[in-house]
């Protein structure tokens, strides 16, 4: 789980361009939204493609994408409720 | 029981918005202005009123345009009340924004239903009554969005795009009709889905219009009263772009 956490924040400083503010975060730190990492929709795509690329997962749902993305933890939850990472 | 109106105008999505404007546009005395609404019965009510407190007769008429049955009983509602449709004016519509990658079947084919196929139902509905007549005028509430694209609106876009190619083929085969049929292109407009737009993305829209402003419904509605009146009686398959300058 740790090091799936590590290869998500990877995505979010490489992919995202957000490394210094990726450092400051914590786990279950919001990602959308007031008081959080401050992502928009095209992050979200972005975020949506990098872990399909980096765990094979495919998340094509908006609704889902919602609840999937809200923090790192949740992203982790759902990688390995899908059976990758 | 009033008298004949002299002029019949429906309009489709006129509860709220730039439909409401464009209703309210048409509220001088004589007129008789049918308010369709899908789901809030409630503002198309208080359209009514307002319509009926400048002059005019107005009433309600419920229908899902996405849906040729309710159209036609619409139609008929409407023909009943008032004796029949000089002006209709297809303004129902509504977004599912989203980036093609994230977008579902259904957020693709409600778009296309409301928006697009709406326009068919009601002109369908609406077009032989006008041809027997040979009078009538048709006006359609594209978006620059069916002109530029605007990514976010692979549906929406491809559906005005559609509504806009509808609108210069069937002005085409209505003009030996004497039967006219124009749309307006608005561009951003004050509007319920206006001010739901988180603030930074309605700034960045608003750094790009020349005139630094974003339009009023009643800009809209003045433009759809042009096209269908006389003084627009030698317009027929255009697309008026109602955008600040975009």
């Amino acid at each position: 789980m740790d090091e799936m956490k590590r290869k998500i924040r990877e995505i979010l400083s490489v992919r995202l361009k957000l490394a210094a503010a990726v450092e400051k975060i914590c786990d279950d730190t919001p990602l959308f939204g007031p008081d959080s990492l401050g992502l928009d929709s095209i992050d979200a795509l972005e975020l949506v493609l990098g872990l399909q690329k980096e765990f094979g997962v495919v998340i094509e749902d908006r609704t889902v994408a919602v609840k999937v993305l809200a923090s790192i933890d949740t992203i982790a939850e759902y990688v390995e409720s899908q059976g990758k990472g | 029981m009033t008298a004949a109106a002299d002029r019949v105008i429906l309009v489709t999505g006129g509860g709220r918005g730039i439909g409401r404007a464009i209703a309210l546009a048409f509220s001088s005395p004589g007129h008789a202005v049918a308010v369709n609404y899908r789901n809030d019965h409630d503002a198309a009510s208080e359209t009514v009123e307002q319509i009926r407190r400048h002059g005019a007769a107005a009433e309600s008429f419920q229908a899902d345009v996405a849906d040729l049955e309710q159209v036609r009983t619409m139609i008929d509602a409407v023909v009943s009340r008032f004796g029949r449709i000089d002006v209709l004016v297809n303004n129902a519509g509504g977004n599912r924004d989203g980036f093609l990658a994230m977008m579902s079947l259904d957020d693709w084919n409600s778009v296309i239903d409301v928006n697009l196929k709406g326009v068919f139902h009601c002109c369908k509905a609406v077009v032989r009554l006008m041809m027997a007549e040979r009078r009538g005028t048709i006006v359609n509430v594209s978006s620059l969005s069916g002109i530029t694209g605007l990514p976010g609106q692979t549906n929406y876009a491809a559906a005005k795009g559609g509504v806009n190619a509808f609108t210069r083929a069937l002005a085409q085969e209505l003009a030996p009709f004497g039967i006219r049929v124009n749309a307006v292109a608005p561009g951003l407009v004050e509007s319920d889905a206006a001010s739901a737009m988180p603030k930074d993305h309605r700034d960045r829209l608003l750094a790009n219009i020349p005139l630094r402003r974003l339009g009023k419904p009643e800009e809209v509605a003045s433009i759809v009263r042009f096209l269908a009146s006389d003084d627009a009686s030698y317009i027929t398959g255009e697309i008026i772009k109602v955008t600040g300058g975009i």
